[in-house]
């Protein structure tokens, strides 16, 4: 055979027949269009939300650096510029920290920045001013300003003071540089000059990593970007074993988690790709639909171009060419309304967030071409998958069989049909079991959309604001010690009864300190028993085992807290109950055991409900107490500091108030009715006064935090839930449009026979109501399964979470195809009226 | 010269209880030039023998051969393309592609084969069968008749070695028939194709040069060109 060159009178033929019939090429060129504008819309939707996140995370991080190494010397940093794979290199000077009485709320540092990207790689280059350049200047963010009250200028005189290594130093500088501060950030830059670097923090001889001492000052920070974000933790131990090679005190390293993984956890990227599938899906069955009808409505046309000599190969590639053209006019139309709508989603994301975060959402030119691009990629290839199996359809059709093509197709082992009594619904029974398979793929299509939709709403449901509230703040108010300070007591028990009084009289409420002392457990009774248990489960770990073999000779650290009945309200026992009158008794204690690395695993609780625990406070005053529950104390109440392995005694706070030697509070707690914001203010007022180190918590704050992060979830999620939605009922439409325009020869004979229209509207409805009532069952059941089992799971681990079970949205979505299958049977059906029955029945 | 043969054609269709046999012992042939009709009733299997002829469908047993090769042993994409080389078709439906015009629509089954259509000779043909003039029409403006003169003027555009006609006058007048058998019959002669046409009609048939009787499957006169 000679290899043919024919391809040009097969697209010629491809292109006539597509302008032949318009109205088909409209609706298969619309439901291109459609499947663009999802693509379209999930991926820049997704894309400006990764996008915004990693900026988001960046802030947090305070830099936008890929990696950077730490506490290195000024050769380390050549080093690092001559190699190949680091670029933007960027380094700053660390100095000191700022130790300013009135700088307590915030954490602010003193470096020198290398050069002005070194400053804006940290998102901390003076927007008016410039960077310091003589010894007393410096260039500070708003933030730090407002905390010192002094005024956004320049040239206003700023007294610091900077801890260099334990060494304070007190200078009033000139401020020559201001920017806007970020409050998300975790440490508030505070730029100095190079010669006040090399005066107070010179570059140090030694090594950070051989020192004897524990010096940061006049160290650099060296951060860097790579070529791409891809693996940039194996890049980095690459780069430091091309550096150091083999050396033992290589210098530690810092990953920027902004371009990890972990912004596009697995999570996200599983629900991203089940969306992209069902995406996929649905495209997939309309337009596979639509091409279906369309060459069963030309089989006749396709066998006689057989009997004329088409080949199998040539009909295929006819068919092709007919998509390709279809894509060619739908994709660019989808890909502009796509964008269209979802700027306008985007936009409508940013406005519920503040302004300052709107900028990182924003998406840029390359993103949109890549986003563009990934989208037709996805539309074409939805739309070359979909006429595939029409193709070979029409390209396998025996010439013999086209020609005399009459929609009946013989099947051999079919049980004959019985003769029932003939109504609407009897005949559309029979039809939705006689096209059993077509059934099956519209009903799985639908209960796929529905199934997610109600997956998405139980998660999103399921956020719950107390919970993820109370894992920052118990009551209304937190009032505690500030932990800038190197004094573990001072830290866990630095609230004074005076300071708890002042608190009292300033808030005017009830006041509910949470008295913290630490002691010793004495092992007795079966405690040293279930010790040993332990340290044989937990002793692959060098540190666990040396803090419980330590332990199983007879004493460990125990934590005592001094609670009064209001706090003890917010205690969850993991087991027995916390009774108030027993608490009071003084002969009660709840307890709970925390074991490093073996958080929840109920063997490490050494104490159960009912054992007697004996613990020792000061010198030789030893309490036997029974317990009544295990129980941890509300994490915001606690030292929020955790040995490797101790034991928590919670007792009334009489007790502890006379079980410690010198009694002090972790935590002051007060709750408040007050609407009119005077108690905190109050409060507020009296940690603020100068000299304080009282550090002032509201659930306030938190509460906003929340709303704004919990506010673009739902947004986002009810976004993508509305698309799936609208995925699933425009398949819907779909099916049950195409249902009715592909059986019009049929119908118009049923309709010669003698059914009258209003019958066949009858048994049209009745069909589409079985495609509601089947997909609402199947929904139900696999909603349910997946509701029961996955989501379950998956939130099972997020704090803030309750899971609630619901099918409401399959309910909602259910009454929707109830209604939409009642109303298109008769747009539809009066639309093929147009035509007359004798018109109908002649057609092919 | 035997440009056309079959050897104990059959043709069954379904299997077991409820099996048809269109088609038994079927053997024929048709010399080179030839205008033989297939004569039957309504179901008596000349359907069948004349797809079978034309390679659209496959038989139960038996072969044939078109200018001395046995067509069945061809793969499905080698006899679509030796079919649209060898044989001509011209329907009782006409079968044009309506979005192609009469000109498009003749060179068609010539362009498939990636082949250049014969200039002269195409329009010799559309002379001839007086449709010259409609070129540029599309199928859905001609009459019945304009359309089966277009299908026949397809159908010999290729040079094939037999043009098949299934009905050829089915749809058309009986003052219509009459004319396109004629132009039928003259074309064939003129460019010397040879000719199997179906029919029912007796009329009709008495046109040919040999009348090829089927009853119940079987060919009960004019297997041969000597019977």
């Amino acid at each position: 055979m000679t290899k043919v060159n024919n391809r040009k009178v097969i697209r010629r033929l491809a292109l006539r027949e597509m302008k032949s019939d318009v109205k088909m090429a409209v609706v298969v060129i619309l439901s291109i269009i459609l499947t663009c504008i999802l693509f379209t819309a999930l991926t820049a939707v997704g894309g400006s939300l990764i996008n915004g996140i990693q900026q988001e995370t960046m802030r947090q991080v305070g830099g936008n650096r890929m990696a950077g190494l730490k506490y290195v010397l000024p050769e380390d940093y050549e080093k690092v510029v001559h190699d190949s794979a680091a670029r933007d290199v960027v380094y700053r000077i660390i100095i000191g920290k700022c130790v300013n009485e009135e700088m307590k709320n915030i954490y602010a540092e003193f470096c020198c920045a290398g050069d002005e990207a070194s400053a804006e790689a940290i998102f901390s280059l003076p927007t008016e001013g410039r960077l310091p350049e003589s010894i007393d200047e410096v260039a500070l963010s708003t933030i730090a300003l407002d905390e010192l009250h002094l005024p956004h200028e320049i040239g206003t005189a700023v007294p610091l003071e900077i801890d260099i290594d334990g060494e304070r130093i007190e200078q009033t500088f000139t401020l020559c540089g201001i920017w806007e501060g970020d409050s998300v950030s975790t440490a508030q830059e505070c730029w100095l000059s190079r010669a006040f670097a090399d005066k107070y923090a010179p570059t140090p001889t030694e090594s950070f990593y051989t020192q004897k001492n524990m010096r940061y000052a006049g160290y650099w920070s060296v951060d860097y970007n790579y070529a791409n974000s891809w693996n940039i933790e194996g890049k980095t131990e690459a780069l430091l074993q091309r550096l150091y090679g083999g050396s033992e005190h290589k210098p530690y390293f810092g990953i920027n988690w902004a371009y990890t993984t972990g912004t596009v956890d697995s999570g996200a990227v599983a629900g991203g790709a089940v969306l992209i599938l069902v995406i996929f899906a649905a495209g997939y069955l309309i337009i596979y639909n639509i091409f279906h009808i369309n060459i069963s409505a030309k089989i006749r046309s396709y066998g006689m171009l057989k009997t004329i000599g088409t080949t199998a190969k040539q009909i295929r590639y006819m068919i092709r060419v007919r998509a390709a053209l279809y894509s060619a006019i739908g994709i660019p139309l989808g890909l502009v309304i796509g964008m269209l709508i979802s700027r306008l989603i985007m936009s409508a994301v940013v406005a519920t967030l503040n302004i300052r975060t709107a900028n990182s959402f924003n998406v840029s030119p390359e993103l949109t071409l890549m986003i563009c691009l990934i989208s037709a990629l996805f539309t074409f290839a939805t739309v070359m998958i979909s006429c595939k199996k029409p193709g070979r359809i029409a390209g396998g059709v025996s010439p013999i069989e086209a020609l005399r093509y009459n929609e009946t197709v013989l099947k051999k082992d079919r049980k004959d049909k019985k003769t029932g009594k003939i109504t609407p619904l009897a005949v559309a029974r029979s039809n939705m079991t006689r096209t059993r398979k077509k059934t099956f793929i519209v009903v799985l299509s639908l209960t796929l959309s529905i199934v997610l939709v109600n997956t998405l709403y139980t998660v999103l449901n399921g956020f719950d604001t107390d919970k993820y509230i109370s894992h920052s703040i118990v009551g209304d108010i937190n009032i505690r010690h500030t932990d800038n300070t190197d004094q573990y007591e001072e830290q866990t028990k630095g609230i004074t009864p005076d300071m708890i009084e002042g608190i009292r009289q300033a808030s005017g409420e009830d006041v509910h300190p949470v008295y913290y002392d630490f002691g010793s457990v004495n092992a007795s009774g079966e405690a040293p028993a279930r010790l040993k248990k332990l340290s044989e489960k937990y002793g692959s770990h060098e540190q666990v085992r040396e803090a419980l073999s330590m332990a199983a000779e007879g004493r460990y650290m125990a934590e005592i807290y001094g609670i009064d009945e209001t706090a003890a309200g917010y205690c969850v026992p993991l087991e027995g109950s916390i009774d108030t009158q027993k608490l009071k008794s003084g002969r009660y204690a709840a307890v709970y055991t925390y074991l490093f690395g073996a958080e929840g695993d109920s063997d490490v609780q050494i104490y159960h409900v009912g054992d007697t625990i004996s613990i020792e406070c000061g010198e030789n005053d030893v309490r036997e107490y029974e317990v009544m529950a295990v129980c941890e104390i509300p994490y915001p109440l606690s030292t929020k500091l955790y040995n490797i392995f101790s034991t928590q005694v919670m007792v009334y706070t009489d007790e502890y108030l006379s079980l410690s030697a010198e009694p002090g509070a972790v935590c002051v707690m007060i709750n408040t009715d007050d609407d009119s914001g005077s108690v905190r203010e109050k409060c507020r007022a009296y940690c603020d006064e100068g000299g304080s180190p009282l550090v002032y918590a509201d659930k306030q704050k938190y509460l906003d935090e929340f709303d704004d992060f919990i506010g673009m979830v739902k947004l986002v999620g009810g976004i993508l839930s509305g698309i799936l939605a609208l995925i699933g009922i425009l398949n819907f439409v779909n099916a049950v449009v195409t249902g009715i325009l592909s059986r019009k020869r049929e119908l118009a004979m049923m309709n010669a026979v003698g059914m009258t229209g209003e019958q066949l509207k009858k048994m049209l409805m009745w069909e589409g109501t079985h495609y509601a009532v089947l997909t609402a069952i199947c929904s139900a059941v696999i909603g349910t399964f997946i509701s029961c089992f996955a989501v379950r799971a998956v939130t099972g681990d997020m704090f803030f979470y309750t899971y609630h079970f619901t099918l409401v949205p399959i309910l909602v979505c259910t009454v929707i195809l109830l209604i939409f299958s009642a109303f298109i049977p008769f747009a539809a059906y009066k639309l093929i009226c147009r035509e007359s029955v004798v018109e109908r029945l002649r057609e092919n | 010269m035997e440009v056309l043969k079959t050897e104990a054609l059959t043709k069954v269709y379904g299997s077991g209880q409820c099996s048809v046999t269109a088609l038994e012992d079927a053997s024929l042939s048709v010399e080179q030039g030839e205008f033989a009709a297939i004569v039957g009733t309504s179901g008596s299997g000349k359907s069948t023998l004349l797809h079978m002829l034309g390679g659209l469908d496959r038989p139960t047993s038996g072969k044939v051969f078109v200018e001395g090769k046995d067509i069945f042993s061809l793969k499905d994409e080698a006899l679509t393309i030796f079919r649209r080389r060898k044989i001509g078709f011209v329907f009782q439906s006409f079968n044009l592609v309506p979005a192609l015009n009469v000109y498009e629509n003749i060179v068609f089954p010539i362009q498939l084969d990636g082949s250049d259509a014969d200039e002269g000779f195409v329009r010799e043909v559309m002379e001839t069968l007086g449709i010259d003039g409609l070129r540029e029409r599309l199928p859905n403006q001609l009459s019945g008749g304009q359309q089966q003169r277009v299908a026949i003027a397809r159908a010999l555009a290729a040079k094939p070695a037999i043009i098949l006609a299934d009905e050829p006058t089915g749809n058309l007048d009986s003052k219509t028939s009459q004319d396109v058998l004629s132009l039928l019959k003259v074309t064939g002669q003129k460019f010397s194709r040879t000719i199997v046409m179906i029919t029912h009609n007796e009329a009709i048939a008495q046109m040919a040069d040999r009348i090829i009787r089927i009853e119940d499957g079987h060919i009960v006169k004019g297997g041969t060109a000597n019977d």
